[in-house]
């Protein structure tokens, strides 16, 4: 147990689970969401961004995933899921999209679009065009 | 103990967070490795990375480019800085397509062409998921479909993409003809009675003969599949097994490491009224099954206890609807894969081998091995060539380590008879395809006819391409 707690780290000793399992009172805040209702299917299947060749790349590739609850991609114009993430800042968003972060798969799956149209994408996604 | 994936997802996930208890046990659930390490997004010329679904293989095009048809696609293949690489969604988890030379897109060139009779001709760019609806539209389908919906047409044919039933083919099993771009910019139609040596390469072909511009697909009418999801132990199911396969349409099943228990999976048709699958909740069994090892791995016998107890409560979880919204998935958490095809006779213990490796050797898996079984196709480089196979697929998450799988998971596959899928992880080499392949020599022997600069070669097809034909 030890060669493998120490060769995996996220594994958890019997000690540190014993006094995980002490702390009960707070299971009722696990899987509590209070986050207000994303955009309706209707508006996920109809967003689209007004230039038509950015509309296309939207299309074949962010679309995939932030147009479809439950992919864990923040979808398209919920202020409430791109809040935190604008907040970081434009230039952080745009590398996480390139290389790629959490769920995210590098590119977005956009095979040619330009630094420049991952900032035009993210600004439409993230409603924050204007 | 039969019991519902979805409902179990909610029973597990509050049991887990039970037994893991309040803020704490919530944060060593949580608990897992650092995202890996990413390359710069640009190298030292500006080139921007081009990276794969699950992150491990990566490249610096220097071009990228999305014709529009297949005019433009000729002139582009034949004008454009080598090597020549196709992409997809990125799926595949062997290097086939890192190039520094040009990435070639075929998003541009996707839809459906025609019906005629049974049969569809689709451009290569079209992804599953798109296709599904746009034949429903018409009345009909392709009679199977892999787990994932992302990939391109031109992809899945490439890589022997699959699905699961003991009659069903893989996908490239269902093509009546093809039309390719080669490297020097011409078009050529390939069929049984066309072409008919090109045909049969270019069906499984790791886009190294040309690009396919479109295909011809068999289809069938547009029928309602009545799909059933429930766990049992994984004894009843390999004992099971191939009377399920026999028996259903579509049959798969996933053995849970780690649990004693498989998740087991039918389709067969129906004429019963549509009732919708609803979310997509796989992604929360494998957050349950993650938050299991993360505060149980320490102790196979608790671990499996407590996914037992986790996981023994509800019915099954059944759905009624179009087979194109039932047998692909989005598939949103990444991992990384090692799948081989087996004969069918030793599909079943090399997997109790690899469950036992698994669960004696890699606590830190967590995500079910999946087991289908794929009927015969005669394609010089499909898998399936010579007889039906059964396939077995490990997966890793996508932060965890891979590299075992080659140690300890590759030789089993190797010596149950196992041909490794063109995408997924594995490490054999030319003279190991040779001997799996008894057309591979014809394959290069074509190959290098039409690419005799080897534009289409990427520094991975290089090396298991090399052998030169005798």
């Amino acid at each position: 147990m030890r060669q493998w707690t120490s060769k995996f780290p996220h594994l958890q000793s019997p000690r540190t689970m014993g006094v995980a399992c002490a702390v009960v009172s707070l299971l009722a805040l696990y899987g509590c969401d209070q986050r207000p209702a994303p955009p309706s299917a209707e508006q996920l299947a109809t967003l689209e961004p007004a230039d038509s060749r950015l509309s296309k790349l939207y299309e074949h590739s962010c679309k995939a995933c932030h147009a479809v609850p439950g992919s864990s991609a923040p979808l398209v114009h919920d202020r409430n899921a791109w809040d935190t993430r604008w907040s970081k800042g434009l230039s952080v968003l745009r590398n996480h999209v390139i290389v790629g972060f959490q769920a995210m798969p590098a590119g977005g799956q956009c095979t040619v679009c330009a630094p420049k149209d991952y900032d035009d994408l993210i600004r439409f996604m993230a409603d924050r065009e204007n | 103990m039969k019991i519902s994936r979805r409902a179990a997802l909610y029973t597990a996930g509050a049991g887990a967070a039970a037994l893991g208890a309040g803020a704490v046990g919530i944060g060593i659930a949580n608990r897992e490795l650092p995202e890996p390490a990413a390359p710069p997004a640009t190298d030292d010329k500006g080139h921007v990375v081009w990276r794969n679904w699950s992150g491990i293989r990566y490249s610096y095009p220097q071009s990228r480019i999305a014709p529009a048809s297949e005019g433009e696609l000729a002139h582009l293949l034949k004008h454009s800085p080598a090597p020549i690489r196709a992409v997809g969604a990125g799926h595949s988890f062997m290097p086939l397509v890192p190039t520094n030379g040009t990435l070639l897109s075929l998003d541009s060139m996707a839809g459906l062409v025609e019906i005629a009779g049974d049969e569809a001709t689709v451009l290569a760019g079209t992804r599953l998921g798109d296709l599904g609806p746009a034949l429903a539209s018409r009345g009909r389908a392709m009679a199977n479909l892999p787990d994932i919906n992302k990939q391109s047409l031109a992809g899945a044919l490439g890589t022997a993409t699959h699905g699961t039933g003991k009659t069903l083919r893989a996908l490239h099993g269902d093509v009546t003809a093809l039309r390719i771009a080669t490297a020097d910019g011409n078009i050529v139609d390939c069929s049984k009675q066309k072409n008919p040596d090109l045909f049969d390469a270019a069906r499984v072909s790791l886009g190294s003969l040309g690009i396919i511009v479109q295909a011809t697909l068999k289809t069938i009418p547009s029928r309602r599949l009545h799909r059933r999801v429930w766990l049992e132990t994984l004894e009843e199911t390999l004992s099971a097994a191939e009377q399920r396969w026999s028996t259903h349409r579509n049959f798969e099943f996933y053995a849970v490491p780690f649990t004693g228990l498989a998740a087991n999976i039918t389709h067969d048709e129906t004429n019963e009224p549509a009732r919708p699958r609803g979310p997509e909740t796989d992604s929360e069994f494998l957050t349950v099954l993650k938050e299991l090892r993360n505060l149980f791995g320490f102790s196979n016998t608790i671990r499996r206890a407590a996914a037992q107890l986790l996981l023994a409560s509800t019915a099954p979880e059944e759905a009624v609807d179009e087979g194109w919204k039932l047998l692909s998935t989005e598939r949103p958490v990444r991992f990384n894969e090692m799948e081989f095809h087996l004969p069918a006779e030793t599909q079943l213990s090399a997997l109790r081998e690899v469950v036992l490796t698994i669960e004696k050797m890699r606590p830190d898996v967590f995500f079910p091995i999946e087991a289908r079984r794929i009927a015969t196709d005669d394609a010089w480089l499909s898998p399936f060539q010579g007889g039906p196979r059964g396939s077995v697929a490990v997966h890793t998450y996508y932060k965890d380590e891979y590299e075992f799988l080659f140690q300890l998971i590759e030789p089993i596959f190797r010596r149950h008879g196992g041909r490794p899928h063109w995408g997924k992880l594995n490490s054999l080499k030319g003279s190991d395809f040779a001997a799996l392949y008894p057309r591979w020599k014809d394959f290069i022997s074509l190959r290098q006819s039409l690419d005799p600069e080897r534009r289409l070669l990427n520094d991975y097809l290089q090396k298991i391409f090399a052998t030169q034909p005798e």
